[in-house]
């Protein structure tokens, strides 16, 4: 019995949520079970919307680390179950505390207790006092005093109606909606640091956001394919069940290039991603597109140009990185883990295809006649049906 | 597949694996210990050396070290032959390993002498020797086969020309493009500072190379530890990888003459059939930035190295790899990295030749029916892209 351990993971916002509460609970908790899938031994139970897991004490430390890449929680503890009884929980923080003792130095404690079964006979600073005075009698002669305010050590106990469980360490998660509460999106993804970020604060907001990536091969080698696939994957142990779509842009870029203005080419490349992705997302269930736009940030990203993209398309378009500074883009990406990836020395056009001086404030008018001037429609339909579709799940790719 | 990028790597040969994986069975003992499990180790390698040495006809007053490979032996050599104020120079145009290695000594207030303005089709010319004597030059790093354009700085005339007119300056030269693709003569080792090799651009192993040096120069340790190959580069020995790399150089010594002969039959296949496609397509315009010399103590037979401007060598690259024809590039056509190769542009070629460029390089295996095929596959893909990569008739 002493082997096992309960993970207490507590939600977030779900707890906002009203009628709906059983549906992200549900949610959330059938996506911890899909990260925790190939971890032995694991049970899960989820009384009166708390979630607890019982796992082995070797295990406890992956789910932990586990949890924290899982967004919808708040914060996950490992602890203990115990019986409601004064001794056993005492023992329990004597246990834990007493290799943190040294020699000649005080060490300060605090008891905390959250009282969820309220038919327990004792209220919580009753709890908080019987047990802290227990272990204060053990381990008082060995320096250890009590301290509300400033404790170095917190034993907090959780009582339920089915189960009382002790811990001391909260450890935070990402916080958010569970990945799959809100629907699909589809995100365009490059191998730049923006777009990952951009995904990844909208799978914190409960959306599963899958990728679309327009391939520049065969003018450019495989390598940006290879990085958008790890960066797709990086996003895909967030969330699981993740596709990334591979569109074939070469043939479109070409066109373009050979076609119209030199300084519309950037806008029109990417007046055919928003097109493309849009009849990809509408084909495969998502309700909105997702990209990685900072206002300003490069010269296809002025408000002109940005009005200009969105212009053809109906879903919505989210850029959850719209008013945010470059720096503070890279410092999320880090945190990410993807921003190694995303500085990885890949080319992901090919200069050939870059305007000397693109053009900051396309009208659209003027991209309209450009696009008369090659067959865009045929070129997009083409497109897509040689897109190439990953399963983000399958280990082997 | 067809495989002309074999100055980047070679395919390990057959006999090479068996080496290693016998080896890697075996000779698992620490060559470094005293029982006799570890002493056997110890003389593998000892016979390993040994073999090298008549491979390559290195008289016993050098030293051999055994490295990670090319970089590391000529990181090796410059940093513990020059800390931290003897004069170097360099031509400009060799491998970053070199190049970057002296760059880093002008932290230490001791800037590296250039010799660019001597090179002449890639190589250093012999009038540079006065320059040396008026800059007091103690140690001259050049390749022996440039990486890019095979020129060949051919060691013993400028051995000699050193020893009549700058005395004091020794020479170092990198090797890892030359052995099995050139012949070295016992005579090059005649007042050579060092040498270095690397495994797995003659058909060895990668992980692996050699530095050989005068064994009357007191190299500053650079990697510490263990006091293992003469307390200069300290840790255990991987006998599989040595036991490989000396087989790889034997059969790469015994088959010089052979490779040569093939290489220069690719050689002149390739550059005539470039000529030919040039006057084919009439848009196609060939210029070599290599020599087409057949002398090999001017230009090696294994690479050449050419410009076909607009079309950019790695879109022509990516292009050929979707035929499965794997060539290699000198600069990159990134929007991002536009620096193109310092060698090209330092032969005096502009930054758009240079980016227009590709390096073929040949091995053994080659044949003249890969340089058929490629060069249908580089005339069909000219074809196809010269419209998008002809500026001319950009819309406006």
């Amino acid at each position: 019995m002493n082997d096992r351990r309960t993970i207490l993971v507590r939600y977030d916002e779900i707890g906002l949520k009203g009628k709906n509460r059983d549906h992200f609970i549900n949610r959330l908790v059938k996506n911890i079970q899909m990260l925790l899938i190939d971890l032995e031994g694991l049970e899960f139970r989820v009384p009166h919307g708390r979630i607890f897991i019982h796992c082995s004490k070797e295990s406890a430390d992956e789910c932990i680390l586990r949890l924290q890449k899982i967004p919808g929680i708040a914060s996950s503890s490992v602890g203990v179950t115990r019986k409601p009884e004064f001794d056993a929980l005492a023992a329990v923080g004597v246990e834990w505390i007493e290799p943190l003792l040294q020699p000649n130095k005080t060490f300060k404690f605090c008891v905390r207790t959250n009282r969820a079964d309220k038919s327990y006979p004792y209220k919580s600073p009753e709890i908080d006092r019987e047990v802290g005075s227990r272990i204060l009698g053990q381990l008082h002669s060995q320096g250890l005093e009590v301290s509300i305010k400033d404790a170095d050590f917190t034993l907090e106990i959780e009582i339920g109606q089915d189960e009382t469980v002790v811990f001391y360490n909260r450890v935070p998660g990402l916080r958010g909606l569970p990945v799959g509460s809100s629907g699909d999106i589809l995100g365009l993804i490059s191998g730049g640091i923006d777009s990952p970020v951009a995904l990844y604060r909208l799978m914190k907001r409960g959306c599963r956001a899958h990728g679309i990536f327009f391939d520049n091969r065969p003018f450019m080698g495989r390598g940006g394919y290879d990085k958008v696939l790890k960066l797709s994957k990086l996003l895909n142990r967030y969330q699981l069940n993740s596709r990334l779509f591979v569109v074939p842009f070469e043939d479109i870029q070409v066109a373009i290039r050979d076609n119209c203005r030199p300084a519309h080419r950037v806008v029109l490349y990417r007046r055919m991603m928003y097109r493309i992705a849009q009849a990809v997302a509408r084909q495969k269930g998502c309700l909105a597109l997702a990209t990685g736009e900072s206002v300003g940030q490069v010269a296809s990203q002025t408000l002109e140009n940005l009005n200009a993209v969105s212009q053809v398309v109906d879903l919505s378009v989210f850029r959850p990185l719209i008013g945010m500074n470059k720096q503070e883009i890279i410092n999320e990406a880090k945190e990410l883990g993807s921003y190694e990836i995303s500085i990885e020395p890949h080319p992901d056009c090919c200069s050939v295809f870059m305007p000397a001086r693109p053009a900051t404030r396309a009208k659209i008018a003027d991209l309209e006649v450009d696009e008369t001037k090659f067959p865009w429609e045929s070129l997009m339909q083409e497109a897509i049906e040689k897109m190439e579709c990953v399963e983000l799940d399958d280990l082997t790719v | 597949m067809i495989y002309l990028d074999n100055a980047a790597t070679t395919p390990m040969d057959p006999e090479v694996i068996e080496v290693v994986q016998e080896s890697m069975r075996n000779d698992f003992a620490n060559s470094g210990t005293v029982y006799s499990l570890g002493l056997d180790t110890r003389k593998k390698i000892e016979l390993a050396e040994e073999q090298i040495r008549n491979s390559l006809l290195i008289p016993q007053n050098y030293r051999i070290i055994f490295t990670s490979g090319g970089t590391e032996s000529n990181n090796l050599f410059i940093k513990g032959y020059g800390f931290p104020d003897k004069k170097m120079a360099y031509l400009g145009l060799e491998h970053p390993s070199i190049t970057q290695t002296l760059e880093s000594f002008r932290e230490l207030g001791n800037k590296p002498v250039s010799l660019l303005s001597y090179q002449k089709e890639g190589r250093l010319d012999g009038s540079a020797v006065t320059q040396l004597k008026k800059e007091k030059v103690r140690l001259l790093c050049l390749s022996h086969v440039n990486n890019e354009l095979g020129s060949v700085n051919d060691p013993v005339p400028l051995l000699s020309a050193l020893a009549e007119h700058s005395p004091q300056t020794r020479l170092f030269l990198d090797g890892v493009q030359a052995v099995g693709k050139v012949k070295l003569l016992p005579d090059m080792w005649r007042g050579l500072a060092g040498y270095s090799i690397s495994g797995h651009k003659l058909n060895g192993p990668k992980g692996i190379g050699l530095l050989v040096f005068d064994g009357k120069l007191d190299l500053k340790p650079q990697i510490h530890g263990g006091q293992q190959q003469h307390r200069i580069r300290s840790g255990t020995l991987p006998v599989p990888l040595i036991l490989g790399l000396a087989h790889a150089i034997k059969r790469a010594v015994e088959k010089t003459d052979e490779i040569m002969k093939n290489s220069k039959l690719l050689f002149q296949h390739l550059t005539a059939g470039l000529k030919n496609l040039s006057e084919v397509i009439p848009e196609l315009n060939i210029r070599f930035n290599s020599s087409l010399s057949d002398n090999v103590s001017i230009q090696s037979p294994s690479i050449v190295n050419f410009r076909f401007v607009p079309v950019e060598g790695e879109v022509m690259l990516h292009h050929l790899e979707e035929k499965g024809i794997y060539v290699g590039l000198g600069s990159a056509c990134s929007a991002h990295s536009k620096e193109p190769s310092k060698v090209l542009t330092g032969i005096g070629l502009t930054p758009e030749d240079a980016r227009c460029s590709l390096r073929i390089s040949f091995g053994h295996q080659n044949t003249i029916a890969d340089i058929d095929a490629f060069l249908e596959a580089f005339g069909e893909a000219y074809r196809q892209l010269y419209s998008t990569f002809n500026r001319k008739v950009t819309h406006q």
